[in-house]
């Protein structure tokens, strides 16, 4: 379009594509928020993302849509805490072809277990049908220190099989925190996920 | 020219704000009632549908833990409350949670808080009243869904646990 036509173009034309403009600004940008918003991405604590008003009436509309989207019918965190990470320790995303040490201790809680998803929130197909580790299945020697190793291919101890895929999430479930829900986790609670190497 | 355009661009960041604001609300409604289709396509509306524990096959609900057996009922209150009598299972973890069709908690009770002993709640509409006997719970809207979640320590225990979870039940008294 040259200037001219610009310049002679009717209001109306001008108020319409600014209309249009909006609301295709509007709503592509708010889907885009939500499908890259992670699960509660209310707090950042490292490499994790967490909310504390899943599931209650205090719940920001961008919290519920969030929520709708990768954790419909999460519990609130006076239940359980959920705490979710897609990069690793350096903020690189977590990838299926690498292999990743996932350090942690005791949690606060009365039970914990970690679980591997891909972006879209479903279950990694891998044969033996392994999906999470939680402190139910590490002996109490494990307890208080404990390796979770995220990997391709098979590991000794404690393995969240990734399946190669292109990117995959963690999600710790944390149930009945010692504190009623009513704090975060500190950094030095959460695991660290530290890259090893990829293939 | 600046001035010919000032007035469609704050036109096109009103309605940009309004849009964006439009879709966040009807974002998780739509998800949940997409959400209830689903299970209640599983097992029908006002009764309980025992699942199997999930796996990567699992595409019910996103973020499904492996670790849990969920039970769910989906319900419609527009023709009555829904009676929920609940026997919680001998579990590390058991709770019943209610949801509204907004994704609020309507309920959580663990089986610790119940004591680990039967207890029956009424989840009610706008206007309707529980029966003698049951807690009352009220919702927002009419559809909404109520969980039990059992963590599963040991997949051995399932089957025996599978049986057991089925003493809770739910029903339309409409």
């Amino acid at each position: 379009m040259t200037g001219g036509e610009s310049g002679t173009m009717k209001p109306w034309a001008r108020y319409l594509i600014g209309a249009v403009a909006g609301i295709l600004l509007g709503t592509g940008g708010a889907i885009w928020s939500v499908r890259a918003g992670a699960l509660g991405s209310s707090d950042t604590i490292g490499p994790w993302t967490t909310g504390r008003d899943f599931g209650t009436a205090q719940a920001s509309a961008h919290t519920r849509a969030v929520v709708a989207l990768r954790g419909l019918l999460a519990l609130p965190a006076t239940e359980a805490r959920y705490y979710t990470a897609a990069v690793d320790d350096a903020g690189r995303p977590l990838e299926g072809r690498c292999t990743y040490a996932i350090n942690g201790g005791g949690l606060p809680g009365r039970w914990w277990s970690l679980t591997l998803y891909d972006r879209a929130g479903y279950l990694v197909a891998n044969q033996p049908g392994i999906y999470s580790v939680g402190s139910a299945g590490l002996p109490s020697s494990e307890q208080a220190h404990w390796t979770i190793v995220a990997s391709p291919d098979r590991q000794t101890g404690h393995w969240l099989p990734t399946g190669g895929i292109d990117r995959f999430e963690l999600t710790l479930r944390a149930y009945l925190p010692d504190d009623g829900g009513k704090g975060n986790f500190t950094q030095a609670q959460l695991p660290s996920i530290v890259r090893e190497d990829c293939k | 020219m600046i001035r010919r355009w000032f007035g469609p661009v704050l036109l096109a960041a009103l309605l940009g704000a309004a849009a964006w604001q439009a879709t966040l609300w009807v974002t998780p409604d739509a998800l949940m009632r997409l959400a209830l289709d689903r299970v209640s396509n599983v097992g029908g509306p006002n009764s309980f549908t025992h699942t199997p524990l999930a796996t990567a096959a699992s595409r019910t609900i996103v973020r499904p833990s492996p670790d849990l057996a969920y039970s769910s009922c989906p319900f419609d209150l527009s023709k009555g409350p829904l009676l929920i009598d609940a026997v919680p299972v001998l579990a590390p973890y058991w709770s019943l949670s209610i949801f509204d069709t907004h994704t609020n908690v309507a309920l959580v009770r663990n089986g610790i808080k119940a004591a680990h002993k039967p207890f029956r709640i009424a989840v009610l509409a706008s206007g309707q009243s529980a029966p003698a006997g049951y807690e009352p719970v009220r919702v927002e809207g009419t559809r909404g869904i109520a969980l039990i979640r059992i963590l599963i320590d040991d997949r051995a225990r399932f089957p025996a646990i599978d049986e057991e979870r089925r003493a809770t039940t739910c029903r339309s008294v409409g």
